[in-house]
Protein backbone atom coordinates (compact mmCIF):
# COMPACT_ATOMS: atom_id res chain seq x y z
CA UNK A 1 0.00 0.00 0.00
CA UNK A 2 2.57 2.45 1.20
CA UNK A 3 4.85 1.87 -1.92
CA UNK A 4 1.77 1.44 -4.39
CA UNK A 5 0.56 4.75 -3.05
CA UNK A 6 4.15 7.16 -3.11
CA UNK A 7 3.81 8.57 -6.64
CA UNK A 8 0.65 10.44 -5.81
CA UNK A 9 1.33 10.88 -1.85
CA UNK A 10 3.46 14.32 -3.05
CA UNK A 11 2.17 17.91 -1.53
CA UNK A 12 2.45 18.77 -5.94
CA UNK A 13 1.26 16.06 -7.08
CA UNK A 14 -2.02 16.54 -5.01
CA UNK A 15 -2.13 19.96 -6.04
CA UNK A 16 -1.99 19.49 -9.17
CA UNK A 17 -4.98 16.69 -9.10
CA UNK A 18 -6.51 19.81 -7.18
CA UNK A 19 -5.58 21.82 -10.08
CA UNK A 20 -7.48 19.40 -12.41
CA UNK A 21 -10.43 19.57 -10.58
CA UNK A 22 -10.89 22.89 -10.73
CA UNK A 23 -10.13 23.45 -14.48
CA UNK A 24 -12.83 20.48 -14.91
CA UNK A 25 -15.38 23.13 -12.29
CA UNK A 26 -14.49 26.36 -14.64
CA UNK A 27 -15.12 24.20 -17.66
CA UNK A 28 -18.85 22.49 -16.83
CA UNK A 29 -19.79 26.15 -14.96
CA UNK A 30 -18.58 28.03 -18.57
CA UNK A 31 -20.68 24.99 -20.42
CA UNK A 32 -23.66 25.82 -18.61
CA UNK A 33 -23.65 29.19 -18.51
CA UNK A 34 -22.06 31.56 -20.69
CA UNK A 35 -21.73 29.16 -23.54
CA UNK A 36 -25.48 28.00 -22.91
CA UNK A 37 -26.45 31.79 -23.13
CA UNK A 38 -24.52 32.50 -26.27
CA UNK A 39 -26.01 29.90 -27.78
CA UNK A 40 -29.80 30.78 -26.51
CA UNK A 41 -32.30 31.27 -29.25
CA UNK A 42 -32.61 35.59 -29.04
CA UNK A 43 -36.96 33.95 -28.26
CA UNK A 44 -38.03 31.39 -25.68
CA UNK A 45 -36.89 29.72 -23.35
CA UNK A 46 -33.30 29.61 -23.24
CA UNK A 47 -31.95 27.12 -20.74
CA UNK A 48 -34.70 24.69 -21.70
CA UNK A 49 -33.79 24.75 -25.47
CA UNK A 50 -30.32 24.25 -24.48
CA UNK A 51 -31.46 21.33 -22.58
CA UNK A 52 -32.85 19.66 -25.57
CA UNK A 53 -29.94 20.01 -28.02
CA UNK A 54 -27.03 19.98 -24.99
CA UNK A 55 -28.64 17.12 -22.76
CA UNK A 56 -25.21 15.90 -22.26
CA UNK A 57 -23.82 18.68 -21.38
CA UNK A 58 -26.38 19.66 -19.25
CA UNK A 59 -26.30 16.33 -17.39
CA UNK A 60 -22.94 17.16 -16.71
CA UNK A 61 -23.70 20.27 -15.01
CA UNK A 62 -26.05 18.39 -12.93
CA UNK A 63 -24.09 15.43 -11.73
CA UNK A 64 -20.58 17.46 -11.38
CA UNK A 65 -21.29 19.60 -8.36
CA UNK A 66 -21.58 16.45 -5.98
CA UNK A 67 -18.60 14.24 -8.19
CA UNK A 68 -16.63 17.66 -7.49
CA UNK A 69 -17.81 17.86 -4.03
CA UNK A 70 -16.57 14.15 -3.19
CA UNK A 71 -13.05 14.70 -5.17
CA UNK A 72 -12.57 17.64 -3.81
CA UNK A 73 -13.44 16.11 -0.08
CA UNK A 74 -11.07 13.27 -0.85
CA UNK A 75 -7.91 15.10 -1.89
CA UNK A 76 -8.31 17.29 0.74
CA UNK A 77 -8.32 14.19 3.03
CA UNK A 78 -5.38 12.74 1.11
CA UNK A 79 -3.20 16.14 1.17
CA UNK A 80 -3.63 16.59 4.94
CA UNK A 81 -2.04 12.62 5.34
CA UNK A 82 0.78 13.88 3.27
CA UNK A 83 3.09 14.02 6.49
CA UNK A 84 0.98 11.24 8.41
CA UNK A 85 2.08 8.92 5.36
CA UNK A 86 5.42 10.09 4.79
CA UNK A 87 6.37 9.51 8.61
CA UNK A 88 4.80 5.73 7.65
CA UNK A 89 6.58 5.78 4.54
CA UNK A 90 10.13 6.08 6.98
CA UNK A 91 9.28 2.67 9.02
CA UNK A 92 10.73 -0.25 7.84
CA UNK A 93 8.49 -2.22 5.08
CA UNK A 94 4.86 -3.62 7.10
CA UNK A 95 6.41 -7.17 5.33
CA UNK A 96 9.01 -7.22 7.51
CA UNK A 97 7.39 -6.64 10.70
CA UNK A 98 6.46 -10.27 11.24
CA UNK A 99 9.91 -10.74 11.08
CA UNK A 100 10.48 -8.34 13.76
CA UNK A 101 9.51 -10.76 16.16
CA UNK A 102 10.28 -14.01 14.37
CA UNK A 103 14.04 -13.61 14.42
CA UNK A 104 14.38 -12.69 18.04
CA UNK A 105 12.16 -15.07 18.86
CA UNK A 106 14.39 -17.98 17.15
CA UNK A 107 17.04 -16.22 18.82
CA UNK A 108 16.19 -16.22 22.32
CA UNK A 109 15.04 -19.87 21.46
CA UNK A 110 18.71 -20.67 20.65
CA UNK A 111 19.94 -18.83 23.63
CA UNK A 112 17.55 -21.03 25.47
CA UNK A 113 18.55 -24.14 24.40
CA UNK A 114 22.44 -23.44 24.06
CA UNK A 115 22.15 -22.34 27.91
CA UNK A 116 20.00 -26.06 28.69
CA UNK A 117 22.29 -27.99 26.48
CA UNK A 118 25.94 -26.07 27.72
CA UNK A 119 25.02 -24.86 31.34
CA UNK A 120 28.45 -23.91 31.52
CA UNK A 121 28.07 -21.36 28.63
CA UNK A 122 24.99 -19.84 30.96
CA UNK A 123 26.94 -16.45 31.83
CA UNK A 124 27.83 -15.93 27.78
CA UNK A 125 24.55 -16.87 26.79
CA UNK A 126 23.31 -14.17 29.85
CA UNK A 127 24.58 -11.71 27.95
CA UNK A 128 23.50 -12.20 24.47
CA UNK A 129 20.10 -12.21 25.76
CA UNK A 130 20.47 -8.87 27.51
CA UNK A 131 21.91 -7.70 24.18
CA UNK A 132 18.74 -9.16 22.49
CA UNK A 133 16.52 -7.36 25.36
CA UNK A 134 18.20 -4.22 25.01
CA UNK A 135 18.34 -4.73 20.72
CA UNK A 136 14.18 -5.03 21.38
CA UNK A 137 14.17 -1.81 23.58
CA UNK A 138 16.15 0.34 20.95
CA UNK A 139 14.37 -0.87 17.93
CA UNK A 140 11.45 1.59 18.76
CA UNK A 141 13.58 4.74 19.55
CA UNK A 142 15.43 4.10 16.18
CA UNK A 143 12.62 3.77 14.12
CA UNK A 144 11.13 6.28 15.90
CA UNK A 145 7.63 4.41 16.08
CA UNK A 146 6.60 6.11 19.02
CA UNK A 147 6.08 9.22 16.94
CA UNK A 148 5.70 7.69 13.74
CA UNK A 149 2.84 4.83 14.92
CA UNK A 150 0.79 7.25 15.95
CA UNK A 151 0.86 8.44 12.67
CA UNK A 152 -0.05 6.08 10.96
CA UNK A 153 -3.06 4.96 13.23
CA UNK A 154 -4.12 9.03 11.84
CA UNK A 155 -3.62 8.10 8.55
CA UNK A 156 -5.28 4.69 8.31
CA UNK A 157 -8.21 6.52 10.18
CA UNK A 158 -8.76 9.45 7.55
CA UNK A 159 -8.44 6.91 4.30
CA UNK A 160 -11.18 4.43 5.89
CA UNK A 161 -13.74 5.59 4.18
CA UNK A 162 -11.91 6.54 0.75
CA UNK A 163 -9.65 3.27 0.42
CA UNK A 164 -13.50 0.88 0.25
CA UNK A 165 -14.29 -0.82 -2.52
CA UNK A 166 -17.75 0.67 -3.11
CA UNK A 167 -15.87 4.21 -3.09
CA UNK A 168 -13.16 2.79 -5.86
CA UNK A 169 -16.67 2.10 -7.40
CA UNK A 170 -17.93 5.47 -6.92
CA UNK A 171 -14.89 7.41 -8.55
CA UNK A 172 -14.39 4.92 -11.28
CA UNK A 173 -18.24 5.77 -11.95
CA UNK A 174 -17.50 9.72 -11.77
CA UNK A 175 -14.59 8.60 -13.89
CA UNK A 176 -17.40 7.55 -16.97
CA UNK A 177 -19.47 10.88 -16.26
CA UNK A 178 -16.54 13.17 -16.23
CA UNK A 179 -15.26 11.34 -19.37
CA UNK A 180 -18.83 11.32 -20.89
CA UNK A 181 -19.62 14.81 -20.32
CA UNK A 182 -15.80 16.19 -21.46
CA UNK A 183 -16.94 14.38 -24.54
CA UNK A 184 -20.30 16.13 -25.11
CA UNK A 185 -18.47 19.57 -24.50
CA UNK A 186 -15.56 19.04 -26.58
CA UNK A 187 -17.57 16.80 -29.26
CA UNK A 188 -20.86 18.56 -29.53
CA UNK A 189 -21.25 22.05 -27.22
CA UNK A 190 -17.58 23.19 -29.38
CA UNK A 191 -18.31 22.38 -32.79
CA UNK A 192 -21.67 24.67 -32.34
CA UNK A 193 -19.84 27.55 -30.97
CA UNK A 194 -17.97 27.08 -34.13
CA UNK A 195 -20.87 26.66 -36.27
CA UNK A 196 -22.08 29.68 -34.10
CA UNK A 197 -19.43 31.92 -35.94
CA UNK A 198 -16.99 31.70 -32.55
CA UNK A 199 -13.48 31.27 -33.57
CA UNK A 200 -11.20 29.46 -31.91
CA UNK A 201 -9.82 32.86 -30.55
CA UNK A 202 -13.14 33.84 -29.88
CA UNK A 203 -14.13 30.98 -27.66
CA UNK A 204 -10.67 30.95 -25.74
CA UNK A 205 -11.65 34.44 -24.38
CA UNK A 206 -15.06 34.22 -23.70
CA UNK A 207 -15.50 30.45 -22.56
CA UNK A 208 -11.60 29.89 -20.78
CA UNK A 209 -12.74 27.34 -18.86
CA UNK A 210 -13.82 25.46 -21.53
CA UNK A 211 -10.52 26.40 -23.76
CA UNK A 212 -8.46 24.98 -20.32
CA UNK A 213 -10.35 21.69 -20.37
CA UNK A 214 -10.10 20.48 -24.08
CA UNK A 215 -6.20 21.74 -23.83
CA UNK A 216 -5.63 19.73 -20.41
CA UNK A 217 -7.85 16.52 -20.52
CA UNK A 218 -5.64 14.39 -22.27
CA UNK A 219 -2.96 15.68 -19.16
CA UNK A 220 -6.07 15.04 -16.67
CA UNK A 221 -6.23 11.62 -17.93
CA UNK A 222 -3.28 11.03 -18.05
CA UNK A 223 -3.01 11.86 -14.07
CA UNK A 224 -6.44 10.58 -12.68
CA UNK A 225 -6.66 6.75 -14.14
CA UNK A 226 -3.53 5.69 -13.11
CA UNK A 227 -4.30 7.10 -9.32
CA UNK A 228 -7.90 5.21 -9.51
CA UNK A 229 -5.85 2.15 -10.29
CA UNK A 230 -3.66 2.76 -7.58
CA UNK A 231 -6.31 3.11 -5.34
CA UNK A 232 -8.24 0.30 -6.63
CA UNK A 233 -5.18 -1.87 -6.63
CA UNK A 234 -4.69 -1.25 -2.89
CA UNK A 235 -7.94 -1.67 -1.31
CA UNK A 236 -7.31 -5.20 -0.01
CA UNK A 237 -3.53 -3.92 1.39
CA UNK A 238 -5.05 -1.08 3.12
CA UNK A 239 -7.82 -3.51 4.56
CA UNK A 240 -5.10 -5.62 5.36
CA UNK A 241 -2.85 -2.83 7.16
CA UNK A 242 -6.00 -1.52 8.81
CA UNK A 243 -7.00 -4.92 10.68
CA UNK A 244 -3.52 -4.78 12.48
CA UNK A 245 -3.38 -4.00 15.57
CA UNK A 246 -3.69 0.16 16.50
CA UNK A 247 -0.50 1.32 15.41
CA UNK A 248 0.42 3.00 18.69
CA UNK A 249 0.70 -0.39 20.33
CA UNK A 250 3.76 -1.20 18.05
CA UNK A 251 6.42 0.31 19.68
CA UNK A 252 5.33 -1.56 22.76
CA UNK A 253 6.03 -4.91 20.76
CA UNK A 254 9.48 -4.17 21.30
CA UNK A 255 9.49 -2.54 24.18
CA UNK A 256 7.48 -4.82 26.43
CA UNK A 257 9.53 -8.20 25.13
CA UNK A 258 12.76 -6.36 25.30
CA UNK A 259 12.15 -5.36 28.76
CA UNK A 260 11.25 -8.83 29.58
CA UNK A 261 14.06 -11.04 28.28
CA UNK A 262 16.89 -8.05 28.99
CA UNK A 263 15.34 -7.90 32.96
CA UNK A 264 15.01 -11.32 33.36
CA UNK A 265 18.41 -12.22 31.77
CA UNK A 266 19.97 -9.39 33.68
CA UNK A 267 18.78 -10.69 37.16
CA UNK A 268 19.60 -14.25 36.22
CA UNK A 269 23.25 -13.57 37.47
CA UNK A 270 24.40 -17.00 39.13
CA UNK A 271 24.25 -16.48 42.90
CA UNK A 272 27.37 -16.16 44.92
CA UNK A 273 28.43 -18.64 46.79
CA UNK A 274 27.65 -18.10 50.50
CA UNK A 275 30.69 -18.30 52.92
CA UNK A 276 30.88 -22.18 54.38
CA UNK A 277 30.10 -21.91 58.25
CA UNK A 278 32.61 -22.20 60.99
CA UNK A 279 33.36 -25.86 61.80
CA UNK A 280 31.67 -26.95 65.33
CA UNK A 281 34.11 -27.44 67.77
CA UNK A 282 34.51 -31.25 68.77
CA UNK A 283 32.82 -31.98 71.83
CA UNK A 284 35.20 -33.01 74.93
CA UNK A 285 34.48 -36.60 75.70
CA UNK A 286 36.78 -36.61 78.86
CA UNK A 287 34.60 -33.71 80.30
CA UNK A 288 30.98 -34.98 79.02
CA UNK A 289 32.11 -38.58 80.04
CA UNK A 290 33.36 -37.75 83.41
CA UNK A 291 34.90 -40.50 85.41
CA UNK A 292 32.69 -41.77 88.40
CA UNK B 1 -10.81 -80.20 -29.01
CA UNK B 2 -8.15 -77.60 -28.32
CA UNK B 3 -8.04 -76.72 -31.98
CA UNK B 4 -11.56 -76.66 -32.42
CA UNK B 5 -12.01 -74.11 -29.08
CA UNK B 6 -9.14 -71.57 -30.36
CA UNK B 7 -11.28 -71.59 -33.84
CA UNK B 8 -15.00 -70.73 -32.28
CA UNK B 9 -13.19 -68.02 -29.77
CA UNK B 10 -11.73 -66.54 -33.27
CA UNK B 11 -14.94 -66.59 -35.28
CA UNK B 12 -16.01 -64.96 -32.02
CA UNK B 13 -13.74 -62.34 -32.77
CA UNK B 14 -13.99 -61.79 -36.43
CA UNK B 15 -17.35 -60.98 -36.20
CA UNK B 16 -16.73 -58.63 -33.18
CA UNK B 17 -14.41 -57.31 -35.45
CA UNK B 18 -16.47 -56.85 -38.46
CA UNK B 19 -19.36 -55.55 -36.61
CA UNK B 20 -17.35 -53.09 -35.14
CA UNK B 21 -15.97 -51.76 -38.01
CA UNK B 22 -19.16 -51.59 -40.11
CA UNK B 23 -20.08 -48.85 -36.97
CA UNK B 24 -17.38 -47.23 -37.56
CA UNK B 25 -17.69 -46.79 -41.28
CA UNK B 26 -21.29 -45.99 -40.79
CA UNK B 27 -20.81 -43.63 -38.80
CA UNK B 28 -18.14 -42.00 -40.72
CA UNK B 29 -20.54 -42.44 -43.59
CA UNK B 30 -22.88 -40.41 -41.98
CA UNK B 31 -20.28 -37.66 -40.70
CA UNK B 32 -19.30 -37.52 -44.13
CA UNK B 33 -23.14 -37.04 -45.38
CA UNK B 34 -23.96 -34.57 -42.93
CA UNK B 35 -21.09 -32.53 -43.29
CA UNK B 36 -20.43 -33.24 -39.44
CA UNK B 37 -17.33 -33.85 -38.13
CA UNK B 38 -15.83 -35.43 -34.82
CA UNK B 39 -12.12 -33.56 -34.45
CA UNK B 40 -11.93 -29.64 -33.95
CA UNK B 41 -9.75 -28.27 -36.71
CA UNK B 42 -7.78 -24.95 -35.83
CA UNK B 43 -7.97 -22.67 -37.61
CA UNK B 44 -4.09 -20.71 -38.27
CA UNK B 45 -4.27 -17.66 -40.45
CA UNK B 46 -5.79 -14.40 -39.45
CA UNK B 47 -9.05 -13.55 -39.12
CA UNK B 48 -9.86 -10.29 -41.05
CA UNK B 49 -11.67 -7.85 -39.08
CA UNK B 50 -14.57 -6.16 -40.92
CA UNK B 51 -14.71 -2.26 -39.83
CA UNK B 52 -17.46 -1.54 -37.36
CA UNK B 53 -20.42 0.94 -38.67
CA UNK B 54 -23.50 2.26 -36.95
CA UNK B 55 -26.69 2.74 -38.91
CA UNK B 56 -29.87 3.95 -36.76
CA UNK B 57 -28.64 3.17 -33.17
CA UNK B 58 -27.38 -0.46 -34.33
CA UNK B 59 -23.90 -1.61 -34.68
CA UNK B 60 -22.47 -3.65 -37.71
CA UNK B 61 -18.63 -5.61 -37.48
CA UNK B 62 -16.75 -5.21 -35.32
CA UNK B 63 -17.10 -3.56 -31.65
CA UNK B 64 -16.17 -3.43 -28.88
CA UNK B 65 -17.92 -2.67 -24.99
CA UNK B 66 -17.22 -1.98 -21.53
CA UNK B 67 -20.22 -3.24 -18.71
CA UNK B 68 -19.76 -1.35 -15.38
CA UNK B 69 -19.00 -3.31 -12.42
CA UNK B 70 -21.67 -5.33 -10.64
CA UNK B 71 -23.46 -4.82 -14.41
CA UNK B 72 -24.32 -7.40 -16.73
CA UNK B 73 -22.88 -8.40 -20.38
CA UNK B 74 -26.45 -8.29 -21.58
CA UNK B 75 -28.40 -5.40 -19.80
CA UNK B 76 -24.91 -3.32 -18.95
CA UNK B 77 -24.50 -0.80 -17.44
CA UNK B 78 -22.48 0.24 -20.17
CA UNK B 79 -19.19 2.83 -20.35
CA UNK B 80 -20.41 5.58 -22.84
CA UNK B 81 -16.99 6.85 -25.17
CA UNK B 82 -18.33 9.56 -25.70
CA UNK B 83 -15.55 9.26 -29.03
CA UNK B 84 -17.11 6.53 -30.50
CA UNK B 85 -18.34 7.07 -34.17
CA UNK B 86 -21.62 4.69 -33.04
CA UNK B 87 -24.56 6.54 -32.88
CA UNK B 88 -25.09 4.32 -29.43
CA UNK B 89 -21.60 5.37 -27.94
CA UNK B 90 -21.62 2.44 -25.93
CA UNK B 91 -20.32 0.92 -28.81
CA UNK B 92 -16.71 1.61 -29.81
CA UNK B 93 -16.74 0.48 -33.23
CA UNK B 94 -13.30 -1.23 -34.49
CA UNK B 95 -11.60 -1.21 -37.89
CA UNK B 96 -8.80 -3.27 -39.34
CA UNK B 97 -5.22 -2.65 -38.57
CA UNK B 98 -2.25 -3.21 -40.92
CA UNK B 99 -2.31 -6.91 -40.31
CA UNK B 100 -6.10 -6.43 -41.12
CA UNK B 101 -7.01 -8.39 -38.29
CA UNK B 102 -6.10 -10.92 -35.31
CA UNK B 103 -3.76 -13.70 -36.45
CA UNK B 104 -4.04 -17.35 -34.52
CA UNK B 105 -0.47 -19.19 -34.29
CA UNK B 106 1.39 -15.95 -33.68
CA UNK B 107 1.43 -12.85 -31.72
CA UNK B 108 1.06 -9.30 -32.71
CA UNK B 109 2.73 -7.29 -29.93
CA UNK B 110 3.12 -3.70 -29.20
CA UNK B 111 5.73 -1.60 -30.58
CA UNK B 112 8.24 -0.04 -28.83
CA UNK B 113 7.24 2.11 -27.10
CA UNK B 114 4.13 1.16 -26.92
CA UNK B 115 2.76 4.50 -26.33
CA UNK B 116 3.28 7.88 -27.65
CA UNK B 117 3.94 10.92 -25.41
CA UNK B 118 0.06 11.66 -24.61
CA UNK B 119 -0.79 7.78 -23.79
CA UNK B 120 -2.20 6.69 -27.07
CA UNK B 121 -1.52 3.17 -28.16
CA UNK B 122 1.05 2.56 -30.89
CA UNK B 123 -0.11 -0.39 -32.33
CA UNK B 124 -1.82 -0.69 -35.25
CA UNK B 125 -1.09 -4.77 -36.28
CA UNK B 126 -5.06 -5.74 -35.39
CA UNK B 127 -6.82 -2.90 -35.08
CA UNK B 128 -6.43 1.06 -35.90
CA UNK B 129 -5.78 2.73 -32.48
CA UNK B 130 -9.53 4.10 -31.85
CA UNK B 131 -10.16 6.65 -29.75
CA UNK B 132 -11.60 5.86 -25.97
CA UNK B 133 -12.47 9.11 -24.03
CA UNK B 134 -9.79 10.87 -26.12
CA UNK B 135 -7.05 8.71 -25.78
CA UNK B 136 -6.66 6.24 -28.81
CA UNK B 137 -6.60 2.64 -27.27
CA UNK B 138 -4.98 -0.96 -29.43
CA UNK B 139 -4.84 -4.16 -29.04
CA UNK B 140 -1.59 -6.22 -29.29
CA UNK B 141 -1.11 -9.95 -29.01
CA UNK B 142 2.02 -11.10 -26.77
CA UNK B 143 4.21 -13.67 -25.56
CA UNK B 144 4.45 -12.10 -22.03
CA UNK B 145 0.78 -10.56 -20.77
CA UNK B 146 1.92 -6.67 -19.84
CA UNK B 147 -0.47 -6.23 -17.21
CA UNK B 148 0.14 -9.84 -15.19
CA UNK B 149 4.10 -10.63 -16.55
CA UNK B 150 2.80 -14.06 -17.24
CA UNK B 151 3.95 -15.85 -20.20
CA UNK B 152 1.06 -17.14 -22.68
CA UNK B 153 0.63 -19.01 -25.61
CA UNK B 154 -0.64 -17.40 -28.96
CA UNK B 155 -4.01 -17.03 -29.73
CA UNK B 156 -5.46 -19.83 -31.07
CA UNK B 157 -8.90 -20.66 -32.84
CA UNK B 158 -10.72 -23.96 -33.65
CA UNK B 159 -13.74 -24.91 -35.25
CA UNK B 160 -16.01 -27.98 -34.71
CA UNK B 161 -19.53 -28.12 -36.84
CA UNK B 162 -19.74 -24.51 -37.57
CA UNK B 163 -18.74 -23.34 -34.32
CA UNK B 164 -15.83 -21.39 -33.04
CA UNK B 165 -13.83 -21.61 -29.65
CA UNK B 166 -10.29 -20.69 -28.65
CA UNK B 167 -7.63 -19.80 -26.57
CA UNK B 168 -6.99 -15.70 -26.46
CA UNK B 169 -5.36 -15.56 -23.56
CA UNK B 170 -3.25 -13.16 -25.13
CA UNK B 171 -5.07 -10.67 -25.98
CA UNK B 172 -4.64 -7.25 -24.67
CA UNK B 173 -5.88 -3.35 -24.42
CA UNK B 174 -3.44 -0.91 -24.43
CA UNK B 175 -4.97 2.84 -23.54
CA UNK B 176 -3.27 5.85 -21.84
CA UNK B 177 0.34 3.95 -20.64
CA UNK B 178 -1.40 1.18 -19.03
CA UNK B 179 -2.08 -2.44 -20.40
CA UNK B 180 -5.13 -4.59 -20.30
CA UNK B 181 -5.69 -8.14 -20.35
CA UNK B 182 -8.52 -9.18 -22.15
CA UNK B 183 -8.02 -12.50 -23.06
CA UNK B 184 -10.29 -15.60 -22.51
CA UNK B 185 -9.17 -17.35 -20.75
CA UNK B 186 -6.96 -14.97 -18.66
CA UNK B 187 -3.23 -15.76 -18.52
CA UNK B 188 -4.16 -17.65 -15.32
CA UNK B 189 -6.48 -20.23 -17.67
CA UNK B 190 -9.42 -18.88 -15.21
CA UNK B 191 -12.60 -17.36 -16.24
CA UNK B 192 -13.25 -14.72 -13.27
CA UNK B 193 -16.01 -12.57 -13.23
CA UNK B 194 -18.13 -12.50 -16.45
CA UNK B 195 -15.30 -13.25 -18.55
CA UNK B 196 -16.61 -15.96 -20.97
CA UNK B 197 -15.36 -18.44 -23.28
CA UNK B 198 -14.58 -17.88 -27.08
CA UNK B 199 -17.55 -19.01 -29.06
CA UNK B 200 -18.57 -17.58 -32.97
CA UNK B 201 -19.21 -19.41 -35.85
CA UNK B 202 -17.67 -19.88 -39.10
CA UNK B 203 -18.98 -20.63 -42.53
CA UNK B 204 -16.35 -23.12 -44.23
CA UNK B 205 -17.34 -22.49 -47.27
CA UNK B 206 -17.77 -18.38 -47.39
CA UNK B 207 -15.14 -18.16 -44.62
CA UNK B 208 -17.18 -15.95 -42.97
CA UNK B 209 -16.69 -15.45 -39.01
CA UNK B 210 -18.37 -14.38 -35.53
CA UNK B 211 -16.28 -14.44 -32.89
CA UNK B 212 -17.23 -13.23 -29.19
CA UNK B 213 -15.62 -13.15 -26.00
CA UNK B 214 -16.10 -11.14 -22.59
CA UNK B 215 -12.67 -10.63 -20.11
CA UNK B 216 -13.21 -9.06 -17.35
CA UNK B 217 -10.20 -6.26 -16.16
CA UNK B 218 -8.23 -7.35 -13.26
CA UNK B 219 -6.50 -4.36 -11.65
CA UNK B 220 -5.68 -0.78 -12.58
CA UNK B 221 -8.68 1.94 -13.40
CA UNK B 222 -11.13 -0.41 -14.53
CA UNK B 223 -10.77 -2.90 -12.72
CA UNK B 224 -14.32 -4.93 -12.25
CA UNK B 225 -15.22 -3.57 -15.50
CA UNK B 226 -15.66 -6.40 -18.26
CA UNK B 227 -14.73 -5.96 -21.53
CA UNK B 228 -17.20 -7.10 -24.72
CA UNK B 229 -15.37 -8.16 -28.35
CA UNK B 230 -17.38 -9.08 -30.66
CA UNK B 231 -14.84 -9.04 -34.07
CA UNK B 232 -16.55 -10.12 -37.18
CA UNK B 233 -15.21 -10.79 -40.96
CA UNK B 234 -13.90 -13.51 -43.01
CA UNK B 235 -11.01 -15.76 -41.95
CA UNK B 236 -7.98 -15.96 -44.46
CA UNK B 237 -5.90 -18.97 -44.18
CA UNK B 238 -1.88 -19.28 -44.06
CA UNK B 239 0.88 -19.13 -41.73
Amino acid sequence: MIAGFRPYMTSARLDGYQREIRQIDAGVHDANTSAAAALAPTSGHASASFARRFPDVVDFGTQWAPIDRSMTNMLTTIQANVGNYNAVAALPNFSLFPWFFVIPGAVLLILVGIAVVRPTWWTAVRWALVVLGVGLVLAPVAFQMFTRAPAGEYMVNAFRTIETRSNVQSIQSDFGTIAGGEGAIQLELVPALHAAGFTDTQIATRFPGITALEHNWVGILNDLTPMIGAMSDNVGNYQAVAALPPFPLFPWFFLLPGLLIGGLAFAAAPRRRAALPAPLPVPNRQFSEGGS
Amino acid sequence: MNHSHLSRRGRTGFVAATLLAGAVTATALTAAATGATTAPKTLTGTFLIAKGTSANGVPHGSYFRMVYPGGSVTKGKFFANPNSSATNKTYTLISPGTAGGLRTGKFQPAPTPAFDAKGNSRARSIIIPTSFTGINFGVVTASRDAQTGKKVSAPSINVLNGKLSGDLRAFAANWNNLSFNQGSPKPNGTRPGLTASVTGTYNAKTHVYVLNWTSAIIGGPFNGFTGVWHLTGAFRAGK
